[in-house]
């Protein structure tokens, strides 16, 4: 053992880089570690981030555009994912999910080429200011119990079933249900591990 | 003994007792034993002129052994490990690789209810330890690409080359080509002892 490796202690409500963003709201003896944690969060709602008792979220980065929201219940532990909302990504309780996974609940930029022109030039140095083109999004809610491992990549209107078992390196564009074991790309059914 | 440390380190961390550097190895910095609890006499060996770069995570568990042979470089390697990973020699592993040996999570979710009530009690990794494991041995002279996921109870021949963003598990043949989510055979390329006619020529 090495002691001067050890995790760090818990804290309640404790997020080492000190002040709360707004909107940001923790449960009691839920630690969020890691000073990038909140970087890019602009969400303007109330509620931006809501996460239960009781969580982990060890090295996690929250991106959540003005108008979106993410939720987390209890009891949750994540490790060095990253979930990126522009609406809403909707997430149980004892939910784990392993290190370098991705959440999104959009695309970020337009599928059409034209469109994505004008969104490239947008978001270009000469862009600041211009309106940015539609962009689709749907939520991403994944119930209680799920199990995700790492290098796993949820995208855009997947709702993942209580329970449900997502193998490492899993990308999820569609439902899965409640109870089942996915894997691959795209993740598919598989015997449990 | 003294504390082991590394001069050129970002983190203030040590070298644990029962980790062997051999000759010529190079470790980036300490940060990468954040997670290690191995208190086995021997928990890893970092081979003869083997380096393990910055992004590096030995998280391994209290009766887990973790070995490189001579030469391998790890470029970021994320290891769950609570048995045994043996890596060969003049390996090349990429950025944000996976290398697994146990799930650290019961198919039953109420068994991982109990586990997270655990660790938020505790906060210690322990909550996920005594799962099921299965080692993963790789050969000498494997390529690995970035993004890899090597699942638990895998074995990988020499020579081979899994591609960028493969899901691996199972057995895999020495000297060819597999890749894909879930990885399959592509093709069999010529063993590095092959005579030269047999040899790819990548540069005619």
């Amino acid at each position: 053992m090495n002691p001067a490796n050890d995790m760090t202690p818990p804290r309640p409500n404790a997020w080492e880089g000190g002040q709360l963003p707004v909107g940001v709201t923790l449960g009691d003896n839920t630690v969020v570690n890691g000073k990038a944690a909140f970087r890019r969060v602009a969400s303007r709602q109330p509620d931006a981030l809501v996460i239960g008792a009781n969580a982990t979220m060890d090295g996690v980065q929250f991106s959540i555009g003005p108008g979106a929201r993410i939720r987390i219940g209890d009891y949750c532990c994540f490790t060095s994912a990253v979930l990126m909302a522009e609406e809403y990504i909707c997430i149980g309780s004892y939910v784990l999910i392993g290190w370098n996974t991705v959440i999104a609940d959009s695309d970020f930029h337009p599928i059409e080429p034209a469109l994505r022109i004008a969104d490239a030039v947008a978001c270009s140095p000469a862009g600041a200011g211009n309106p940015r083109p539609p962009v689709r999004r749907a939520p991403v809610i994944i119930e209680d119990d799920v199990w995700i491992g790492p290098n796993c990549a949820i995208f855009k209107g997947v709702r993942i079933g209580r329970g449900a078992w997502i193998g490492p390196g899993s990308v999820v564009t569609r439902d899965v249900a409640a109870g089942a074991c996915v894997a691959g790309n795209p993740a598919k059914a598989v015997d449990t591990p | 003994m003294t504390a082991r440390t590394l001069p050129w380190d970002w983190h203030p961390g040590v070298i644990p007792e029962n980790v062997e550097l051999r000759t010529g190895a190079y470790l980036e910095t300490t940060y990468s034993f954040q997670f290690y609890r191995s208190r086995l006499p021997v928990g890893m060996i970092l081979g003869a002129n083997s380096s393990a770069y910055m992004g590096c995570m030995f998280d391994l568990g209290t009766k887990a052994c973790f070995q490189t042979g001579e030469n391998t470089l790890l470029n970021g390697l994320w290891l769950i490990c609570d048995q045994r990973v043996t890596i060969g020699d003049s390996c090349l592993l990429s950025w944000n690789v996976v290398i697994m040996d146990t799930y650290r999570a019961s198919p039953r979710s109420d068994r991982r209810r109990a586990m997270l009530r655990q660790f938020a009690g505790t906060r210690s990794p322990e909550a996920f330890a005594g799962q099921a494991t299965k080692a993963v041995t790789i050969g000498n002279n494997v390529w690995i690409g970035f993004d890899c996921c090597i699942l638990p109870g895998t074995t990988i021949g020499d020579g081979t080359i899994i591609g960028a963003r493969s899901v691996v598990g199972g057995q895999v043949p020495p000297n060819c080509i597999f890749a894909g989510n879930p990885a399959k055979f592509i093709r069999s390329i010529a063993p590095a002892n092959a005579p030269a006619e047999q040899q790819e020529n990548y540069h005619d």
